[in-house]
């Protein structure tokens, strides 16, 4: 059997960086990825609603399988196939994706730098544990991930969103520019989403074209995606082997207490597979990784501290306003969502003594946009019908505006947690992960005060309230997003029906956190598991806390110090 | 309903089945396959009154009744509900007399069906048909070219050199 250096059981984000890092120091990586190979050249397109057969509704016999769309489903999971559940509580829904490159085939893009106000806010504000690393120790990781998969952005000189390596930015449209103007009228700082897509051509890709089928999966590879940016240049270095659809079952040890490779099982033959290496690296999304730890070991693996499985956390969705901005109302047709992008606005509040809250802690990003989107979802709920109502139509189409909640920081608890189902079992005989999740106190004050502040910003841009979606397409929540199907047998409106129902973002993190003490946590500050010296989990396992930014750079830029930390032990 | 309608073409080689149905659709020899014919007829009537051909294409253009009938045939063959939802809202419609009127006659009836959304305290028997007609119909309608592309001018999935800023001063300021 051939012993590789190391295993890598994932290809998205992370395990790409990794399979990066360690193929370019010489290393001969194999990486199993349990979905299929995609091919952008036949799998992404631009395609009208009209030339789809079910508009984008998709194949119901495909679509009762699978979340996204019927532009998408082939980049998001097999429902039946990879089953989950939760307790009755528990009304989180699990977004993922099963194919090589993972969920970064059509994610938001946000990429931003996460600040020493989140990681070390329970010495701030008392709550949960600071992370063993700071900003000073991630900066030159945020560095040169960002340098080589290029980020569009504008440097701001704001201490909680600090700056980065920027491509030039993305211009705004106009409700973009509207809603700028109103964030300067409120005192809010503001600027362009800063995204992992190319204003230039960077690294040998194009630059950005601006379809706006990014959730579709970028056909060109202007964003940021492994199979467009990480794992070609890993596969040149002739390093690098990977098999896809083969599903890891768990980890194999040896007597001397070091993890001795994998086992995993062939999707389509259900044969089972042993592969061995120096080093194993979990990077299959931070729930697998941790399913993965559960099932390798009586009571999980790497779990002296009994603390595997606790802290799950995932920033908080929901709240937002949409509508129309009058001022555009009527106006002549323009490329708006050509960049599905939009503006950020930072959390500006708990970032220190002086914007101290008292009814809450931690924060929250806002984003704003508006313009064209290529479904007009308001039109139903507007009143009336004929020719004045297709002039209607068209003229608030131009003019559609939206805020949403980019993502709020939720607060880590212990009764929040995964385990393994004793019952229900995947397509290949492995035991699911049970969910249990519920939101706090002041997870609810967050989302209230969210709301309270982007109406405000909404009325200050002039814009006028309708019903209709927050998020935009793709996002959590909005069309064509992987978060919209429930677990099996989830029940349907388990919240509190007093307060407004609270969702995720398809940021979930922890369940495996870091600590300087093996005691209180799984992992230290180099994703190393405490108890396992060759065994490393990337993704979001190591976080103590979500903090209020987008969460994968920062998976990365720990991947990127792990990988460092792993190569100068094999010296 | 549209994901409830699409999602409940579950049966195994429902797909197959329906591929060479939803061609015919797209021809003008079309047959209707969940709606009867006059049911069909009144749909057609009703959604062009809706969304009327004007200096831009209607709902005959783009043929949302077809297209309506497309997903309800899908739905009915595994879930009851929708079709039955539907055999409802038809038989309202035919019990306000909208298959028997004329033209001038369905242009009033559908006006008295409407007048609940605007106007608080207004009802009508048949304004849960007009609701579940005009939803289905602002779909069909804004997915096909003739709404997205020619009455919209939809600009995106293109390919583009740049992205076009603001270019308008007033939008800097409040």
């Amino acid at each position: 059997m051939t012993t590789y250096d190391a295993i890598i059981v994932g290809s998205g984000a992370c395990g790409g960086w990794a399979a990066l890092e360690l193929t370019r120091k010489g290393m001969n990586v194999l990486m199993l990825e349990a979905g299929a190979r995609i091919d952008p050249a036949t799998d992404f397109h631009h395609k009208f609603s009209y030339e789809l057969d079910y508009r984008g509704l998709g194949d119901p016999g495909l679509m009762r399988r699978y979340s996204g769309s019927e532009r998408n489903y082939k980049i998001m999971i097999d429902d039946v196939e990879n089953p989950y559940t939760t307790s009755p509580e528990t009304t989180y829904r699990w977004g993922r994706s099963r194919c090589l490159g993972g969920r970064t085939l059509h994610w938001a893009r946000a990429t931003d730098r996460m600040a020493d106000y989140e990681f070390k806010a329970a010495s701030r504000d008392g709550y949960g544990m600071d992370w063993a690393v700071s900003y000073a120790d991630l900066k030159p990781y945020y560095d040169r991930i960002e340098s080589f998969v290029g980020v569009s952005g504008a440097a701001e000189g704001l201490p909680q969103f600090p700056d980065g390596l920027f491509l030039p930015p993305m211009p705004l449209n106009c409700a973009e520019t509207i809603f700028t103007a109103a964030c300067g009228a409120l005192g809010w700082r503001s600027t362009v989403r800063r995204l992992s897509q190319l204003t230039r051509p960077h690294n040998g890709r194009p630059p950005c074209h601006y379809c706006g089928n990014c959730v579709n999966g970028c056909d060109v590879g202007a964003m940021f995606n492994p199979i467009a940016v990480t794992l070609p240049p890993a596969l040149q270095t002739g390093k690098l082997e990977i098999r896809t659809d083969s599903v890891v079952a768990r980890v194999r040890m040896n007597t001397e207490n070091r993890a001795q490779g994998v086992t995993y099982i062939e999707r389509g033959t259900q044969h089972a597979v042993d592969v061995d290496a120096r080093w194993v690296i979990l990077a299959a999304s931070t729930l697998e990784n941790t399913r993965l730890l559960l099932l390798s070991a009586k009571g999980g693996l790497a779990n002296s501290s009994g603390l595997l499985g606790f802290y799950m956390m995932d920033q908080v969705g929901g709240g937002g306003v949409s509508g129309i901005l009058p001022k555009l109302k009527g106006g002549p047709a323009r490329l708006d969502d050509g960049k599905q992008a939009g503006i950020t606005i930072p959390n500006f509040q708990n970032i220190d003594a002086k914007t101290r809250r008292k009814e809450f802690i931690r924060g929250y990003v806002m984003n704003a946009t508006g313009g064209q989107t290529e479904f007009p979802q308001f039109a139903a709920n507007v009143p009336g019908y004929g020719p004045e109502w297709k002039k209607e139509i068209k003229s608030r189409y131009v003019a559609q505006a939206r805020i949403w909640n980019a993502g709020a920081e939720m607060l880590a608890r212990k009764d929040n947690f995964v385990e393994l189902d004793p019952e229900v079992k995947d397509a290949w005989g492995i035991p699911v992960l049970r969910i249990h999740f519920t939101h706090s106190d002041n997870d609810y004050k967050l989302i209230d005060d969210f709301q309270q502040k982007a109406e405000e910003l909404f009325r200050k841009a002039g814009g006028e309230v309708m019903p209709g979606p927050v998020a935009p397409a793709g996002f959590p929540g909005g069309p064509g997003s992987p978060d919209a199907r429930p677990a099996a047998g989830q029940r349907a409106a388990a919240q509190t029906p007093r307060r407004r129902p609270l969702g995720g973002s398809i940021h979930e993190v922890g369940t495996a956190r870091m600590s300087v003490s093996p005691k209180d946590g799984v992992l230290n500050s180099y994703c190393q598991t405490h108890d396992i010296p060759n065994l490393y989990v990337f993704g979001g396992n190591a976080f103590p806390s979500t903090g209020d930014k987008h969460p994968t750079l920062t998976m990365m830029a720990l991947t990127a110090r792990g990988c460092e930390h792993l190569l100068s032990r094999t010296t | 309903m549209l994901r409830l309608a699409a999602a409940s073409v579950a049966l195994p080689g429902a797909v197959a089945f329906l591929s060479p149905w939803l061609d015919a659709a797209r021809r003008d020899d079309y047959e209707p396959k969940f709606f009867d014919t006059e049911d069909f007829a009144a749909l057609d009537a009703f959604t062009a009154i809706l969304i009327p051909t004007d200096d831009t294409p209607g709902a005959r253009e783009a043929r949302c009744a077809q297209f309506i009938d497309f997903l309800l045939q899908a739905s009915s063959t595994v879930d009851p509900t929708v079709a039955q939802q539907w055999r409802a809202a038809m038989q309202a419609l035919r019990d306000a007399g909208f298959h028997a009127a004329d033209a001038k006659g369905r242009a009033a009836l559908v006006a008295a069906m409407a007048r609940p959304e605007r106007e608080r305290g207004a009802t009508h028997p048949a304004y849960f048909a007009f609701r579940l007609i005009k939803q289905q119909s602002t779909f069909a309608f804004y997915t096909s070219r003739q709404g997205l592309i020619e009455c919209l001018e939809y600009k995106g999935n293109s390919y583009n050199a740049a992205f076009p800023a603001c270019d308008h001063p007033e939008h800097h300021t409040l």
